[in-house]
Protein backbone atom coordinates (compact mmCIF):
# COMPACT_ATOMS: atom_id res chain seq x y z
CA UNK A 1 0.00 0.00 0.00
CA UNK A 2 1.25 3.40 -0.83
CA UNK A 3 1.27 6.41 1.44
CA UNK A 4 0.56 8.53 -1.56
CA UNK A 5 -3.15 7.84 -1.62
CA UNK A 6 -4.29 9.28 1.70
CA UNK A 7 -2.06 12.30 1.28
CA UNK A 8 -3.34 12.97 -2.21
CA UNK A 9 -6.92 12.52 -1.06
CA UNK A 10 -6.51 14.99 1.71
CA UNK A 11 -5.15 17.59 -0.67
CA UNK A 12 -7.89 17.03 -3.21
CA UNK A 13 -10.50 17.45 -0.52
CA UNK A 14 -9.07 20.79 0.45
CA UNK A 15 -9.05 21.99 -3.13
CA UNK A 16 -12.60 20.90 -3.84
CA UNK A 17 -13.81 22.82 -0.85
CA UNK A 18 -12.18 25.88 -2.27
CA UNK A 19 -13.42 25.49 -5.84
CA UNK A 20 -16.96 24.89 -4.68
CA UNK A 21 -17.57 28.63 -4.45
CA UNK A 22 -16.22 29.49 -7.84
CA UNK A 23 -14.73 28.22 -10.98
CA UNK A 24 -16.22 25.23 -12.75
CA UNK A 25 -14.26 25.74 -15.95
CA UNK A 26 -11.11 25.15 -14.00
CA UNK A 27 -11.48 21.40 -13.73
CA UNK A 28 -11.74 21.07 -17.48
CA UNK A 29 -8.60 23.09 -17.99
CA UNK A 30 -6.74 21.01 -15.52
CA UNK A 31 -7.81 17.72 -17.03
CA UNK A 32 -6.37 18.72 -20.37
CA UNK A 33 -3.42 20.59 -19.06
CA UNK A 34 -0.14 19.78 -20.73
CA UNK A 35 1.76 23.02 -20.49
CA UNK A 36 -0.77 24.91 -22.56
CA UNK A 37 -0.57 28.57 -23.33
CA UNK A 38 -3.21 29.52 -20.83
CA UNK A 39 -1.98 29.18 -17.31
CA UNK A 40 -4.34 27.60 -14.84
CA UNK A 41 -3.04 30.10 -12.33
CA UNK A 42 -4.90 32.82 -14.18
CA UNK A 43 -8.17 31.02 -13.82
CA UNK A 44 -7.42 30.16 -10.25
CA UNK A 45 -7.08 33.80 -9.48
CA UNK A 46 -10.82 34.19 -9.97
CA UNK A 47 -12.26 32.88 -6.73
CA UNK A 48 -10.42 35.65 -4.91
CA UNK A 49 -12.24 38.26 -6.90
CA UNK A 50 -15.75 37.05 -6.35
CA UNK A 51 -17.85 39.04 -3.95
CA UNK A 52 -16.21 42.20 -2.66
CA UNK A 53 -14.31 44.52 -4.92
CA UNK A 54 -10.68 44.26 -3.96
CA UNK A 55 -9.90 43.16 -0.46
CA UNK A 56 -12.67 41.28 1.25
CA UNK A 57 -11.79 41.42 4.90
CA UNK A 58 -10.84 37.91 5.85
CA UNK A 59 -11.25 36.87 9.43
CA UNK A 60 -8.26 38.34 11.23
CA UNK A 61 -6.43 36.22 13.76
CA UNK A 62 -8.41 36.25 16.98
CA UNK A 63 -5.60 37.82 18.99
CA UNK A 64 -5.81 40.96 16.90
CA UNK A 65 -9.51 41.30 17.41
CA UNK A 66 -9.62 41.08 21.15
CA UNK A 67 -6.48 42.64 22.58
CA UNK A 68 -6.36 42.98 26.34
CA UNK A 69 -6.42 46.55 27.53
CA UNK A 70 -2.74 46.63 28.36
CA UNK A 71 -1.61 45.32 24.98
CA UNK A 72 -3.94 47.42 22.96
CA UNK A 73 -1.45 49.88 21.56
CA UNK A 74 1.13 47.31 20.60
CA UNK A 75 -1.38 45.05 18.91
CA UNK A 76 -2.90 47.85 16.92
CA UNK A 77 0.58 48.80 15.75
CA UNK A 78 1.27 45.23 14.57
CA UNK A 79 -2.17 45.22 13.02
CA UNK A 80 -1.35 48.44 11.24
CA UNK A 81 1.81 46.89 9.82
CA UNK A 82 -0.02 43.80 8.62
CA UNK A 83 -2.49 45.98 6.76
CA UNK A 84 0.13 48.33 5.45
CA UNK A 85 2.57 45.74 4.15
CA UNK A 86 1.97 43.94 0.89
CA UNK A 87 2.74 40.43 -0.23
CA UNK A 88 5.49 41.85 -2.46
CA UNK A 89 7.21 43.24 0.64
CA UNK A 90 7.49 39.83 2.27
CA UNK A 91 7.81 37.31 -0.58
CA UNK A 92 11.02 35.65 -1.70
CA UNK A 93 11.83 37.12 -5.07
CA UNK A 94 12.92 36.05 -7.58
CA UNK A 95 11.49 32.63 -6.76
CA UNK A 96 13.44 29.38 -7.07
CA UNK A 97 11.66 27.56 -9.90
CA UNK A 98 12.04 24.42 -11.97
CA UNK A 99 10.66 23.44 -15.36
CA UNK A 100 8.22 20.66 -16.05
CA UNK A 101 10.85 18.40 -17.62
CA UNK A 102 13.25 18.58 -14.66
CA UNK A 103 13.66 15.35 -12.76
CA UNK A 104 12.28 14.95 -9.29
CA UNK A 105 15.81 14.21 -8.12
CA UNK A 106 17.13 17.53 -9.41
CA UNK A 107 14.26 19.32 -7.67
CA UNK A 108 15.03 17.48 -4.48
CA UNK A 109 18.59 18.80 -4.73
CA UNK A 110 17.28 22.26 -5.46
CA UNK A 111 15.15 22.17 -2.32
CA UNK A 112 18.07 20.96 -0.27
CA UNK A 113 20.41 23.62 -1.64
CA UNK A 114 17.98 26.46 -0.97
CA UNK A 115 16.40 24.98 2.15
CA UNK A 116 12.91 25.27 0.72
CA UNK A 117 10.04 22.80 0.81
CA UNK A 118 8.17 23.70 -2.36
CA UNK A 119 9.05 24.74 -5.90
CA UNK A 120 6.80 26.31 -8.56
CA UNK A 121 7.07 24.56 -11.95
CA UNK A 122 7.15 26.61 -15.14
CA UNK A 123 6.53 25.67 -18.74
CA UNK A 124 7.36 28.39 -21.27
CA UNK A 125 7.61 30.88 -18.40
CA UNK A 126 4.05 30.15 -17.36
CA UNK A 127 3.25 28.71 -13.96
CA UNK A 128 1.82 25.21 -14.51
CA UNK A 129 2.27 23.49 -11.19
CA UNK A 130 3.91 23.33 -7.82
CA UNK A 131 5.78 20.50 -6.20
CA UNK A 132 6.19 20.08 -2.48
CA UNK A 133 8.57 17.98 -0.47
CA UNK A 134 5.62 15.68 0.27
CA UNK A 135 5.11 15.05 -3.45
CA UNK A 136 8.78 14.17 -3.75
CA UNK A 137 8.61 11.77 -0.81
CA UNK A 138 5.61 10.13 -2.45
CA UNK A 139 7.54 9.74 -5.71
CA UNK A 140 10.57 8.42 -3.90
CA UNK A 141 8.40 5.93 -2.09
CA UNK A 142 7.08 4.70 -5.42
CA UNK A 143 10.61 4.60 -6.94
CA UNK A 144 9.97 7.42 -9.43
CA UNK A 145 12.54 9.84 -8.14
CA UNK A 146 14.49 10.05 -11.40
CA UNK A 147 11.46 10.77 -13.54
CA UNK A 148 10.37 14.23 -14.76
CA UNK A 149 8.38 16.28 -12.30
CA UNK A 150 5.34 16.84 -14.47
CA UNK A 151 3.12 13.88 -13.52
CA UNK A 152 3.90 14.35 -9.83
CA UNK A 153 3.36 18.03 -9.37
CA UNK A 154 0.12 19.58 -8.14
CA UNK A 155 -1.62 21.43 -10.91
CA UNK A 156 -4.30 23.04 -8.84
CA UNK A 157 -2.42 26.07 -7.73
CA UNK A 158 -3.71 28.74 -5.44
CA UNK A 159 -1.84 31.95 -6.06
CA UNK A 160 -1.68 35.32 -4.36
CA UNK A 161 -1.25 38.68 -6.05
CA UNK A 162 1.78 40.74 -5.14
CA UNK A 163 -0.42 43.70 -4.13
CA UNK A 164 -2.45 41.76 -1.56
CA UNK A 165 -2.05 42.91 2.02
CA UNK A 166 -0.25 40.60 4.42
CA UNK A 167 -3.36 40.32 6.54
CA UNK A 168 -5.08 38.79 3.53
CA UNK A 169 -2.11 36.53 2.91
CA UNK A 170 -2.30 35.28 6.51
CA UNK A 171 -6.00 34.59 6.05
CA UNK A 172 -5.30 32.62 2.85
CA UNK A 173 -2.73 30.50 4.68
CA UNK A 174 -5.35 29.80 7.34
CA UNK A 175 -8.00 29.01 4.77
CA UNK A 176 -6.00 26.64 2.54
CA UNK A 177 -3.48 25.16 4.92
CA UNK A 178 -0.71 25.33 2.32
CA UNK A 179 2.89 25.95 3.26
CA UNK A 180 3.51 28.45 0.47
CA UNK A 181 1.82 30.40 -2.28
CA UNK A 182 3.26 31.37 -5.66
CA UNK A 183 2.85 35.12 -6.13
CA UNK A 184 1.76 36.65 -9.45
CA UNK A 185 2.00 40.25 -10.54
CA UNK A 186 -0.65 42.15 -12.49
CA UNK A 187 0.58 40.55 -15.74
CA UNK A 188 0.20 37.04 -14.31
CA UNK A 189 3.94 36.64 -14.17
CA UNK A 190 5.34 34.56 -11.34
CA UNK A 191 7.30 37.08 -9.27
CA UNK A 192 7.84 35.29 -5.98
CA UNK A 193 6.90 32.72 -3.41
CA UNK A 194 5.59 33.52 0.03
CA UNK A 195 5.54 31.39 3.19
CA UNK A 196 4.32 32.12 6.71
CA UNK A 197 7.97 32.38 7.68
CA UNK A 198 8.47 35.15 5.10
CA UNK A 199 5.61 37.09 6.67
CA UNK A 200 7.03 36.70 10.17
CA UNK A 201 10.49 37.82 9.03
CA UNK A 202 9.06 40.77 7.15
CA UNK A 203 7.10 41.89 10.20
CA UNK A 204 10.14 41.50 12.43
CA UNK A 205 12.23 43.60 10.04
CA UNK A 206 9.58 46.26 9.90
CA UNK A 207 9.21 46.37 13.67
CA UNK A 208 12.97 46.59 14.00
CA UNK A 209 13.13 49.42 11.48
CA UNK A 210 10.35 51.33 13.20
CA UNK A 211 12.05 50.82 16.53
CA UNK A 212 15.31 52.17 15.11
CA UNK A 213 13.47 55.15 13.67
CA UNK A 214 11.83 55.82 17.02
CA UNK A 215 15.18 55.63 18.81
CA UNK A 216 16.78 58.01 16.27
CA UNK A 217 13.89 60.43 16.62
CA UNK A 218 14.15 60.39 20.38
CA UNK A 219 17.91 60.94 20.22
CA UNK A 220 17.36 63.95 17.97
CA UNK A 221 14.76 65.28 20.38
CA UNK A 222 17.10 64.86 23.34
CA UNK A 223 19.86 66.68 21.41
CA UNK A 224 17.50 69.58 20.62
CA UNK A 225 16.44 69.75 24.25
CA UNK A 226 20.06 69.80 25.40
CA UNK A 227 20.84 72.64 22.98
CA UNK A 228 17.74 74.51 24.16
CA UNK A 229 18.73 74.08 27.76
CA UNK A 230 22.19 75.40 27.05
CA UNK A 231 20.71 78.51 25.46
CA UNK A 232 18.09 78.75 28.25
CA UNK A 233 15.57 78.25 25.53
CA UNK A 234 12.08 76.97 26.06
CA UNK A 235 9.89 76.17 23.08
CA UNK A 236 6.16 75.85 23.59
CA UNK A 237 4.08 74.50 20.73
CA UNK A 238 0.38 75.15 21.09
CA UNK A 239 -2.23 73.85 18.68
CA UNK A 240 -5.17 76.23 18.58
CA UNK A 241 -8.60 75.05 17.51
CA UNK A 242 -11.07 77.20 15.68
CA UNK A 243 -13.88 78.37 17.98
CA UNK A 244 -12.24 77.03 21.14
CA UNK A 245 -12.88 80.08 23.34
CA UNK A 246 -12.66 77.96 26.48
CA UNK A 247 -8.95 77.28 26.01
CA UNK A 248 -7.96 80.86 25.28
CA UNK A 249 -5.45 82.24 27.72
CA UNK A 250 -3.68 79.05 28.74
CA UNK A 251 -0.66 79.76 26.58
CA UNK A 252 -0.21 83.32 27.81
CA UNK A 253 -0.60 82.05 31.37
CA UNK A 254 2.25 79.63 30.73
CA UNK A 255 4.42 82.33 29.14
CA UNK A 256 3.88 84.59 32.14
CA UNK A 257 4.83 81.79 34.52
CA UNK A 258 8.07 81.09 32.65
CA UNK A 259 9.01 84.76 32.40
CA UNK A 260 8.11 85.50 35.99
CA UNK A 261 10.33 82.63 37.13
CA UNK A 262 13.14 84.22 35.15
CA UNK A 263 12.66 87.54 36.87
CA UNK A 264 11.43 89.42 33.80
CA UNK A 265 9.87 92.81 34.57
CA UNK A 266 6.06 92.69 34.88
CA UNK A 267 5.28 95.10 32.05
CA UNK A 268 7.53 93.17 29.69
CA UNK A 269 6.02 89.82 30.50
CA UNK A 270 2.60 91.40 30.22
CA UNK A 271 3.38 92.51 26.68
CA UNK A 272 4.48 89.00 25.72
CA UNK A 273 1.33 87.54 27.30
CA UNK A 274 -0.93 89.98 25.47
CA UNK A 275 0.69 89.14 22.13
CA UNK A 276 0.20 85.43 22.76
CA UNK A 277 -3.40 85.97 23.88
CA UNK A 278 -4.37 88.16 20.95
CA UNK A 279 -2.66 85.81 18.48
CA UNK A 280 -4.44 82.87 20.06
CA UNK A 281 -7.87 84.50 20.05
CA UNK A 282 -7.33 85.63 16.46
CA UNK A 283 -6.84 82.01 15.44
CA UNK A 284 -9.86 80.93 17.51
CA UNK A 285 -12.15 83.63 16.11
CA UNK A 286 -11.05 84.01 12.52
CA UNK A 287 -9.24 80.94 11.29
CA UNK A 288 -9.80 77.26 10.65
CA UNK A 289 -7.23 76.48 13.31
CA UNK A 290 -3.50 76.87 13.64
CA UNK A 291 -0.46 76.66 15.79
CA UNK A 292 1.51 79.04 17.96
CA UNK A 293 5.18 78.41 18.57
CA UNK A 294 6.64 80.36 21.43
CA UNK A 295 10.40 80.37 21.90
CA UNK A 296 11.77 81.95 25.02
CA UNK A 297 15.50 82.41 25.45
CA UNK A 298 17.69 84.68 27.54
CA UNK A 299 17.20 87.63 25.20
CA UNK A 300 13.67 87.57 23.91
CA UNK A 301 10.32 85.90 23.55
CA UNK A 302 9.48 85.06 19.97
CA UNK A 303 5.89 84.18 19.17
CA UNK A 304 5.05 82.72 15.78
CA UNK A 305 1.40 82.12 14.95
CA UNK A 306 0.41 80.34 11.78
CA UNK A 307 -3.12 79.38 10.81
CA UNK A 308 -4.70 77.40 8.01
CA UNK A 309 -6.72 80.20 6.56
CA UNK A 310 -8.93 81.69 5.25
CA UNK A 311 -6.44 84.56 5.31
CA UNK A 312 -6.86 88.31 5.64
CA UNK A 313 -8.21 90.15 2.63
CA UNK A 314 -6.75 93.53 3.54
CA UNK A 315 -3.96 93.61 6.11
CA UNK A 316 -3.87 97.40 6.24
CA UNK A 317 -7.54 97.44 7.21
CA UNK A 318 -7.01 94.65 9.74
CA UNK A 319 -4.23 96.64 11.33
CA UNK A 320 -6.59 99.59 11.84
CA UNK A 321 -8.00 99.88 15.31
CA UNK A 322 -11.72 99.17 15.45
CA UNK A 323 -11.92 97.25 12.18
CA UNK A 324 -13.12 93.71 12.78
CA UNK A 325 -14.69 90.81 10.91
CA UNK A 326 -15.49 88.85 14.06
CA UNK A 327 -18.81 87.01 14.10
CA UNK A 328 -21.67 87.50 16.57
CA UNK A 329 -20.55 84.74 18.96
CA UNK A 330 -17.08 86.23 19.30
CA UNK A 331 -18.57 89.69 19.84
CA UNK A 332 -20.95 88.35 22.45
CA UNK A 333 -17.95 87.09 24.37
CA UNK A 334 -16.24 90.44 24.27
CA UNK A 335 -14.01 89.85 21.28
CA UNK A 336 -14.13 91.59 17.94
CA UNK A 337 -13.08 95.00 19.20
CA UNK A 338 -10.89 95.29 16.15
CA UNK A 339 -7.94 95.76 18.44
CA UNK A 340 -6.22 92.39 18.28
CA UNK A 341 -3.59 93.05 15.63
CA UNK A 342 -3.00 96.68 16.69
CA UNK A 343 -2.52 95.42 20.26
CA UNK A 344 0.02 92.85 19.10
CA UNK A 345 1.88 95.46 17.12
CA UNK A 346 1.89 97.87 20.02
CA UNK A 347 3.19 95.25 22.45
CA UNK A 348 5.87 93.85 20.14
CA UNK A 349 9.43 95.05 19.68
CA UNK A 350 9.44 93.26 16.34
CA UNK A 351 6.35 92.49 14.33
CA UNK A 352 5.75 90.90 10.93
CA UNK A 353 2.47 89.70 9.45
CA UNK A 354 1.86 87.94 6.17
CA UNK A 355 -1.46 86.79 4.85
CA UNK A 356 -3.09 85.77 1.67
CA UNK A 357 -6.80 85.38 1.06
CA UNK A 358 -7.48 81.69 0.61
CA UNK A 359 -4.17 80.85 2.28
CA UNK A 360 -3.13 81.15 5.88
CA UNK A 361 -1.96 84.00 8.05
CA UNK A 362 1.51 84.00 9.60
CA UNK A 363 2.41 86.37 12.30
CA UNK A 364 5.69 86.76 14.07
CA UNK A 365 6.29 89.01 17.03
CA UNK A 366 9.18 89.37 19.44
CA UNK A 367 9.55 91.01 22.82
CA UNK A 368 13.00 91.74 24.22
CA UNK A 369 13.20 90.75 27.83
CA UNK A 370 15.61 93.28 29.19
CA UNK A 371 14.70 96.49 27.53
CA UNK A 372 14.57 99.51 29.84
CA UNK A 373 11.70 101.03 27.89
CA UNK A 374 8.23 100.50 29.32
CA UNK A 375 5.34 100.47 26.97
CA UNK A 376 2.25 99.44 28.88
CA UNK B 1 -7.59 108.90 44.56
CA UNK B 2 -8.97 111.42 46.93
CA UNK B 3 -10.71 109.19 49.38
CA UNK B 4 -8.44 106.34 50.35
CA UNK B 5 -11.25 104.59 52.19
CA UNK B 6 -13.23 103.64 49.06
CA UNK B 7 -10.22 102.49 47.10
CA UNK B 8 -10.12 99.49 49.38
CA UNK B 9 -12.28 96.67 48.18
CA UNK B 10 -14.56 95.82 51.09
CA UNK B 11 -15.51 99.47 51.42
CA UNK B 12 -16.63 99.54 47.80
CA UNK B 13 -19.15 96.81 48.40
CA UNK B 14 -21.57 99.05 50.19
CA UNK B 15 -21.15 101.89 47.67
CA UNK B 16 -22.38 99.83 44.74
CA UNK B 17 -24.49 97.30 46.67
CA UNK B 18 -22.16 94.53 45.50
CA UNK B 19 -21.95 90.98 46.67
CA UNK B 20 -18.56 89.27 46.80
CA UNK B 21 -18.31 86.04 44.74
CA UNK B 22 -14.85 85.16 46.02
CA UNK B 23 -13.06 85.84 49.28
CA UNK B 24 -12.03 89.47 49.47
CA UNK B 25 -8.68 90.78 50.55
CA UNK B 26 -7.93 94.25 51.77
CA UNK B 27 -6.63 95.49 48.42
CA UNK B 28 -5.72 99.01 47.39
CA UNK B 29 -7.18 99.68 43.93
CA UNK B 30 -5.22 101.90 41.59
CA UNK B 31 -8.32 103.06 39.75
CA UNK B 32 -11.15 101.72 37.66
CA UNK B 33 -11.59 100.65 34.05
CA UNK B 34 -14.89 99.97 32.37
CA UNK B 35 -15.06 98.03 29.13
CA UNK B 36 -16.76 95.05 27.61
CA UNK B 37 -14.13 94.59 24.94
CA UNK B 38 -11.34 92.31 26.01
CA UNK B 39 -8.77 93.72 23.62
CA UNK B 40 -9.57 97.19 24.83
CA UNK B 41 -8.87 96.11 28.40
CA UNK B 42 -5.65 94.45 27.29
CA UNK B 43 -4.61 97.63 25.52
CA UNK B 44 -5.71 100.32 27.91
CA UNK B 45 -6.41 99.13 31.44
CA UNK B 46 -3.75 99.80 34.05
CA UNK B 47 -2.61 97.03 36.38
CA UNK B 48 -4.29 96.96 39.76
CA UNK B 49 -7.57 98.56 38.71
CA UNK B 50 -11.12 97.48 39.38
CA UNK B 51 -12.54 96.23 36.08
CA UNK B 52 -16.24 96.74 35.58
CA UNK B 53 -17.90 94.65 32.88
CA UNK B 54 -21.05 92.75 31.96
CA UNK B 55 -19.06 89.81 30.58
CA UNK B 56 -18.92 86.71 32.73
CA UNK B 57 -17.06 84.42 30.37
CA UNK B 58 -13.85 82.64 31.35
CA UNK B 59 -11.87 84.99 29.11
CA UNK B 60 -12.54 87.82 31.55
CA UNK B 61 -10.50 85.94 34.15
CA UNK B 62 -7.70 85.31 31.62
CA UNK B 63 -7.56 88.96 30.63
CA UNK B 64 -7.71 90.18 34.22
CA UNK B 65 -4.93 87.81 35.16
CA UNK B 66 -2.81 88.97 32.22
CA UNK B 67 -3.19 92.62 33.15
CA UNK B 68 -2.71 92.01 36.89
CA UNK B 69 -6.19 93.32 37.51
CA UNK B 70 -7.03 92.37 41.05
CA UNK B 71 -10.80 92.72 41.04
CA UNK B 72 -13.63 92.39 38.54
CA UNK B 73 -17.09 93.78 39.19
CA UNK B 74 -19.96 92.34 37.13
CA UNK B 75 -22.92 94.67 36.68
CA UNK B 76 -26.64 94.10 36.10
CA UNK B 77 -26.56 91.26 38.62
CA UNK B 78 -24.52 88.99 36.38
CA UNK B 79 -22.53 86.12 37.82
CA UNK B 80 -20.10 83.73 36.14
CA UNK B 81 -20.36 79.96 36.48
CA UNK B 82 -18.98 78.34 39.60
CA UNK B 83 -16.00 76.89 37.69
CA UNK B 84 -14.98 80.34 36.51
CA UNK B 85 -15.32 81.78 40.02
CA UNK B 86 -13.08 78.97 41.28
CA UNK B 87 -10.55 79.69 38.53
CA UNK B 88 -10.48 83.37 39.46
CA UNK B 89 -10.01 82.52 43.14
CA UNK B 90 -7.12 80.27 42.20
CA UNK B 91 -5.49 83.08 40.26
CA UNK B 92 -6.02 85.55 43.09
CA UNK B 93 -8.59 87.62 41.24
CA UNK B 94 -11.50 88.84 43.30
CA UNK B 95 -14.95 88.80 41.75
CA UNK B 96 -17.96 90.88 42.75
CA UNK B 97 -21.45 91.31 41.39
CA UNK B 98 -23.76 94.32 41.62
CA UNK B 99 -27.42 94.62 40.63
CA UNK B 100 -26.73 98.18 39.36
CA UNK B 101 -26.18 98.99 35.70
CA UNK B 102 -22.71 99.83 34.47
CA UNK B 103 -23.63 103.51 34.25
CA UNK B 104 -24.99 103.65 37.81
CA UNK B 105 -21.97 101.74 39.03
CA UNK B 106 -19.57 104.12 37.31
CA UNK B 107 -21.35 107.15 38.76
CA UNK B 108 -21.35 105.82 42.31
CA UNK B 109 -17.72 104.75 42.18
CA UNK B 110 -16.64 108.10 40.79
CA UNK B 111 -18.66 109.93 43.39
CA UNK B 112 -17.19 107.83 46.16
CA UNK B 113 -13.72 108.87 45.05
CA UNK B 114 -12.37 105.94 43.06
CA UNK B 115 -10.64 107.76 40.25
Amino acid sequence: MSVAIPVEKKKTAARIEWHAGGNKRLNGVQARLTGKARSPAVALEKPFNTGNSDEPMPPAPAIEKTPSAGEKRQVSFAQMLVFELRVRDAMTSPPITAIATDSLRSIQHLMKAHRISGVPILANDVLVGIISIEDIINALDACHINEPVEPWMSRKIVTLRDHFSLVRAVAEFDRHGYGRFPVLDANNRLVGVITRGDITICLMHQLERRAEEAVAKEAALVATRAADEKAHRIVINTDVKSGDFESAGKLSQRIREVLRARGVAPEILRRAAIIAYEAETNIIIHSLGGRITTAIDAIKVRIKAADRGPGIENIDLAMQEGWSTAGPLARELGFGAGMGLPNIKRCADEFVIQSELGGGTRLQAAVFLHKAETRL
Amino acid sequence: MKLKSVSKLPALLTVVEARPLTDLDEVELSGCYISDLLSDVLANAQPGVLWVTIHTHRNVVSVASMKDISAVLFTCGRKPEAAIIAEAAEKGIMLLSTPLTTYETAGKLWKAGLR
